[in-house]
Parts: C-alpha cells; structure tokens; sequence
C-alpha cells in the first residue's frame, strides 16, 4: 500500500509526460490523429480532468460494478422475463441491442485513439479507462442478449446488426463512424466524449432504465444504468479538453464541432429512443414522454452545461425544439409501414388509449400523425393488410441515411434540401443535415445511403425483395407488428357496431 | 418549458436506485446546511439537486450508511450528475460557475 494520500500523488503521476529527444514531436503526434490544433505541448499538460479515478480504484470499482449487474442477471434468469414481456419491450430491447452493443465495443478504438495521440498526458489515462469502460459495455451486452437467441432469430441481431447493410444499421454506422472512428483525438473528446456520452447517453441509459425499471425488466435497468456510470466518469474528458481550448482561443472551432455532432446524434435518436420510449414501451410503463426525458436530459442538463462552459445552444436551436414535437412520429410511420426492413417488429402504440396519451403529451397529435394512424387503422380494420406495407422506398437523407419526413395533415410540409456537388445531386432532410454536409464535403461525398446503392445497380433485383435481401434480412428476422395487429382490435370492434 | 428549465442552477448527482443513494439523500441534506434539496425519484434513478453548489462528503455517507465508505464506490451509483463535478478523496462536490 502506498504511504501517500491519492490526493498528494494523483496529479503527479497522472501529469508524467517526457520530451521526446530522438522522434520529432510531430511524428510521435501527427496533427491528423492528435489534432492539437497548433496548441502547445505545454498547454495541453494543463488539461486537468474533474473526475479522478486511480488504476487501482478503477480496477476495484470495475470489479463491484460488473458483480452487481451479473448477480441482478443471474438472480432474475428463472423469471424468465424477456419471454413473459410485453412483444413492444421485447423490440424495444432488440432495437437497443443491435444499433448499440457493437457500436460500443468499437468505440473502445475511439478511447484508444485519444489514449494514445491526444497530447494532454491526463487525457491519454484517463481514455485508457474509457477503452476499458466500452469493452466491458460491448461485452455485457452481447451477453446479456446472447441468451434470448433461442426464442427468436431476431436476437442475433445485437450482434449482427451493424455487420449487415440493412437501412438503421447504415444510418448508425455512417454516424458513429463519423463521430468515432474518423477523427483526431481532440475531435474525438469533443464529439463523442462531451457531446454525445455528456448529453445524449444519458437518454438512452439512463431515461430508458426507468422505463424499464417501470417495465419490471430490472435485469436491463440495472445494465445499462451501471454501464453509464462508467460514461459519465470518461465523459469528462470532453469538458476538460474544451477547457484547454478555449484557454487558447479555439473556442469557435469547439462550438462547431458540437453544433455539427449535436445535430446527428438528435437524428439518430429520434429514430431509435424516440420510437421506443413513445410507441413500444407498454403504455402503463412509460415514465415519461421522450420529449420529457429529452427537456430532463438535453434541455435542462446538457444545454446549461453548455452554457456553464462558455459555449452557445447550437445555431439551429428553435429548428431542434420544434423537432422534438416531430421528427421521431413521422419516424415512427416510417418505420412502422416498412417493418420488413428492420431487425424489430416494431410496435404500432396506436390503440384508443395510446392515441389519448400521444394527444396529452404532444398536443395536436390527433389532427396530424393521427391521420395517418387514421388511415393505416381503416385498412387494417378492412382487412387491407397489403396496403399497409410497403412496395417502393423512401427517400432517405444523405446525411442522416434516415427518410426524408414532414409532418403530415391538411398540408403536407415534407420538403427535400438538395445539393450539387461535384456533379452529384445529395438530398437532406432539413437544411442542418445540408449544412453539415457542406462544413466538409470531402468527408461525406463518397458515401452510398440506400437509395443510392438501389440506383447504382447494388440491390438486386431492384424491389422490395431485394432490398431485404440485400439488407440481409431473412422471414423471421424481417419485423412484423409487433402485437399482430391487436391493438386495432377496438376500432374493429368499433367498425362492426 | 425550455426556456425555463434552461435557466436552472441545479447541481448535483444523479444516483441509481439503492442503499447508497437513499444514504446520499441524508448526506447531502447534511452537507448543505440551510440549501433546499429538490429530490426527483424516477424509480430507476433519483435526482438531488440543490442551487449552484452540491457538497457530499464521506464522513456524511458512512454515517449514513453506518459502515465505513470510500468516497470511490460512489461511482458504482453515479449514474450521471448536473453541473461541473469535482472528485477527491473526502469531497465530491458538484457546481456551476456562472449563476444564471
């Protein structure tokens, strides 16, 4: 045991950094994996993280994390639960899995680059903490999933969702990859560690975890609740990188790299959490609207902490809160019509009372989402179940690799932001996804969305057949709805009076 | 509502349902003589927030928690926290720099 207090040793050993004498500084830091920004190394030394761990405290908190959440497991394994569940928490689960599990364990390589490159010697341990925090989140949760392969095909797909180009998958991809695994290491513990894991986690972990505690899946509520323990410890890499660039006048070129990550990740979750927390979660489990937990999480939390900071809300901040009483219902349609194309069978939420519900928490929903749940109800009451499904596809967004949506009732405001460049017409969902294309077009211009690779002769033949089977979605894994259409059973019932 | 919320000063953690966040709850109530504590319980999560400054000592968990505590094992129920934090062995203590 050592005879010093952790707080007389800590910034010490923590701060060790050496003067290269053999290597040029640049060659041991290149500018494109450490982007230090022309910022000294001496500057950088004064990165000073707020949340202080030692490798031996780490391993042992580690250690009483990972007994607590598989005890939980094995304690509860013979409820069998995840067979006894609501079928919408079921996807709810299946969705979280497969856009997630992999999309952690990759991100340890995101932790790794800033472990090694990033020339602030507090920023290189702590990221070799955060390295470890994503393999054990990418480990826990191919496990946890893992068991439940033998009731549905489904299951597989925590692990083999990210592998595959089918549509969510690519959209998770595209933004990941450019927040994760394209970007210096400055960028990479602004994007990733601050914008995303500071703000946007905690929706997904956190807000989800009382859903599902609610749910009774305390196995799930206790997993990804402790897995955010672990992100909001490495989280703080970001506000202590911000710090140093902002001490040295680069505080615009933060605030852009946030305005630019801030964005996508909003589109992303709007099509994962919004869908889940507004329409699958079992409408007595719900604890809170998604536009709730986003005012909880982003509004209240994230922005004030940006505020605290010095920084601004992003440039498009009255587009964003309006978004929130939008973007994931028309997603939700979206997703709900073409549920072949996913991994879930997604949850319709579109009973007598779930429409109640959706009318209190989101004022006029009625009169604008409603009547497209109008219409889909009819035919399912008539017996049109072809009418609900899909024939052609839907024009996706080359930015967030999601459909182009709008909100629909007596007018229908969807719009389409194109843009030439280099000779090749890009279509946007909003002008922000546009505008994020043209911060850096290089970066973007390469990429195929799923239309495109329709166009460009990939999906054979060019239908909806094989668009799943290029998407590699096979019966049984191609969703369906997930309550097998019972919750119109009170507009049928309706219908025949 | 988002401008509202946006002009808060709350500060403090955000604690995984359990023994030790029951335990913060007294803790803080301890630490913060005078400052009134607004507890949001989420059933999975609670929220103990008081304006600009959130102290939470040791000495305040292990009484109540009646057994000695490491300041560390608090990250096992810190599931995430508002405002700044700032770590040491003894304190952990939560705040925001500017008053809004």
């Amino acid at each position: 045991m050592t005879s010093l207090k952790q707080d007389e040793y800590y910034d010490l050993i923590r701060g060790v950094n050496w003067t290269p004498k053999y290597v040029p500084e640049e060659e041991i830091f290149p500018e494109e994996m450490s982007g230090s920004r022309g910022i000294p190394m001496a500057q950088w030394e004064a990165f000073d993280e707020p949340y202080k761990v030692t490798y031996g405290d780490y391993v042992q908190t580690q250690r009483e994390k990972d007994a607590g959440v598989y005890s939980v497991k094995a304690g509860l394994e013979r409820a069998n639960y995840v067979k006894t569940a609501d079928p919408g928490w079921v996807s709810t689960l299946q969705a979280h899995y497969g856009a997630l599990a992999v999309a952690e364990y990759a991100a340890a390589t995101a932790e790794a680059r800033m472990a090694r490159f990033s020339k602030a010697p507090g920023n290189r341990v702590v990221a070799t903490f955060g390295m470890l925090d994503e393999m054990r989140h990418g480990q826990l949760q191919l496990f946890f999933s893992h068991e439940h392969t033998r009731l549905s095909r489904q299951w597989d797909w925590a692990h083999k969702a990210l592998y595959t180009n089918e549509w969510a998958a690519i959209a998770a991809r595209h933004m990941f990859d450019d927040m994760m695994f394209t970007r210096d290491a400055i960028s990479t513990a602004i994007m990733l560690t601050f914008a995303f894991e500071t703000g946007f986690t905690n929706m997904q972990f956190l807000g989800l975890s009382a859903d599902a505690a609610e749910a009774g899946d305390h196995t799930f509520s206790n997993l990804i609740s402790s897995i955010q323990t672990d992100e909001s410890r490495h989280a703080q890499q970001g506000g202590a990188i911000l710090k140093v660039m902002v001490d040295n006048g680069k505080i615009d070129d933060a605030q852009h790299m946030i305005d630019v990550i801030f964005w996508r990740t909003w589109k992303l979750f709007s099509v994962l959490t919004g869908p889940i927390m507004d329409y699958y979660t079992p409408l007595e489990h719900r604890k809170q609207s998604f536009k709730e937990f986003m005012e909880e999480w982003i509004i209240g939390q994230f922005v004030r902490q940006l505020d605290d900071l010095g920084l601004k809300k992003p440039w498009y901040w009255d587009t964003f809160v309006a978004d929130l009483d939008q973007a994931h219902h028309a997603i939700h349609v979206g997703v709900w019509f073409y549920r072949p194309t996913v991994w879930w069978n997604p949850a319709a939420g579109a009973s007598p009372e779930e429409r109640a519900w959706l009318e209190q928490k989101y004022p006029g929903w009625n009169t604008t989402f409603g009547r497209t749940w109008d219409v889909i109800t009819d035919n399912i009451v008539r017996g049109r179940l072809n009418m609900t499904l899909p024939e052609t596809l839907p024009l996706l967004c080359n930015m967030s690799n999601v459909p182009i949506v709008g909100t629909p009732g007596d007018k229908w405001n969807t719009k389409d932001y194109p843009l030439v460049y280099e000779g090749r017409l890009y279509h946007f969902g909003s002008p922000i996804d546009r505008w994020c294309f043209e911060q850096e077009p290089e970066r973007y211009k390469g990429h195929m969305n799923f239309i495109d690779r329709v166009l460009a002769g990939l999906v054979q033949p060019p239908d909806m057949a094989g668009a799943l089977a290029y998407m590699g979605l096979a019966p049984g894994e191609m969703g369906e709805d997930a309550h097998d259409y019972a919750w119109a059973a009170a507009y049928q019932r309706k219908a025949a009076e | 509502m988002a401008t509202e919320t946006l002009r808060n000063n709350r500060v403090g953690p955000i604690l995984r349902a359990g023994d030790v966040a029951k335990a913060a709850v007294q803790a803080i109530e301890r630490d913060n003589p005078g400052k009134a504590i607004h507890i949001d319980d989420r059933t999975a999560y609670i929220r103990v927030e008081c304006d600009d400054e959130c102290l939470l000592t040791r000495a305040s968990m292990e009484l109540a928690l009646g057994r000695p505590f490491e300041m560390r094992e608090i990250e096992i129920s810190l599931g995430s926290f508002s405002g700044n934090i700032d770590t040491s062995p003894e304190c952990i203590r939560f705040y925001f720099n500017k008053h809004v």
